[in-house]
């Protein structure tokens, strides 16, 4: 290779945006596969992170140093987490119709998910790191990642973890809820929303409007509830013992 | 117009973060500003055009958003390849555990709510 082109290369891979591009680029790479098979396991974020991860590897980039480059992304973060409130806000109208049944579903499944987590993910000898990275794993990806750095988890792995729970949903869900006769739309849609968040949601809507809104309401005071309670909870048992 | 929505959204998360060091340490900043946007708007009673715009938009990209952190599990190979097994036999259970669970619980009381309407 010529040394002008040599220069051009590195040009390219210096300039600022560089890394930007091929966060789009993966990502928009991965939003094609999934539009056009529909698959959980091809959503956007599972594609598009192996291919930055080896782009990254082939030209070697570290983590910190991608992570700074792509900042102007990521600061949007913050306020696309505070805009979940108007979903929320418009989920929130649906409880009226079944008020009891949705907050004793939504108190004792949360309960239920979070406590499942911990007590089989300890018996199976779970390191503690992991363990406080996955408890959050039920919840919407941008609060799980919120709440497990608070508790002493990991952002990165719990993304992952919600990740890997929104394939077991969308794959086991349909199947699992028939298996145990539920047949009512809006009970459908709740326990999908409260374990497998947006993907629970999204598959809820295909299954009809009823259940679709019960699983965004499920998944949306599920993330509230358990941002609220989950460090709330970790901190008051670490006090405690 | 969706700049004024965007303000509002940045003006919450700044709230949150300044009430997460005051008062609330162990909740996120982010959080608390999305908390402190729900009460707004619940006294309100609606949601203005401009927020309604900024929000939906942001929210279509969130995806996108997410990819960079969850790139970071690049530093954690190590963890998840001594823990692999603890990890997909957690997550496998619990989730066949609950799922079936909350179908279950909000069936029956959707049940017992419509028996005991038409008893009335």
């Amino acid at each position: 290779m010529s040394g002008s082109t040599q220069a051009a290369l590195q040009a390219v891979i210096e300039h600022p945006l560089f890394l930007i591009g091929v966060t789009l680029a993966a990502y928009q790479t991965g939003l094609a596969l999934y539009e056009r098979s529909r698959l959980a396991i091809f959503h956007p974020i599972i594609v598009s992170v192996p291919i930055i991860l080896v782009v990254l590897w082939a030209l070697g980039f570290d983590y910190p140093t991608y992570y700074e480059a792509v900042l102007p992304l990521t600061i949007l973060l913050g306020p696309t987490t505070v805009a979940l409130a108007v979903p929320l806000y418009l989920n929130l109208r649906r409880i009226r119709q079944f008020l009891k049944p949705v907050v004793v579903t939504l108190v004792l499944g949360g309960l239920f998910a979070t406590l499942s987590t911990f007590l089989i993910g300890w018996l199976m000898g779970a390191e503690p790191m992991i363990l406080m990275t996955m408890a959050p794993k039920s919840l919407t990806t941008p609060i799980a990642m919120l709440v497990a750095e608070e508790i002493g988890g990991v952002v990165a792995l719990a993304a992952v973890f919600v990740m890997i729970t929104a394939v077991l949903g969308a794959l086991l869900g349909p199947w699992l809820l028939r298996l145990f006769h539920i047949t009512h739309p809006a009970a459908w849609g709740i326990a999908m929303g409260i374990v497998a968040h947006a993907v629970g949601t999204s598959r809820a809507m295909e299954e009809g409007e009823e259940a679709g809104a019960f699983a965004a309401l499920g998944m949306s005071m599920m993330g509230l509830g358990s941002a609220v309670l989950l460090p709330l909870g970790v901190t008051l048992w670490t006090l405690w013992f | 117009m969706l700049l004024r929505g965007l303000t509002w959204l940045i003006v919450f998360q700044l709230l949150g973060t300044g009430l997460n060091v005051l008062v609330l340490p162990f909740v996120p900043g982010p959080i608390i500003g999305m908390l402190l946007l729900l009460m707004c708007l619940i006294v309100r009673g609606g949601v203005s055009d401009s927020l309604d715009k900024a929000a939906s938009g942001l929210l279509r990209y969130l995806p996108l958003l997410l990819v960079p952190p969850a790139a970071g599990v690049m530093l954690y190979g190590e963890e998840l390849a001594a823990g692999w097994a603890a990890i997909l036999v957690t997550m496998l259970l619990s989730f066949v555990l609950t799922l079936p669970f909350c179908g279950w619980l909000m069936q029956r009381l959707i049940r017992s709510q419509q028996r005991a309407g038409d008893d009335q």
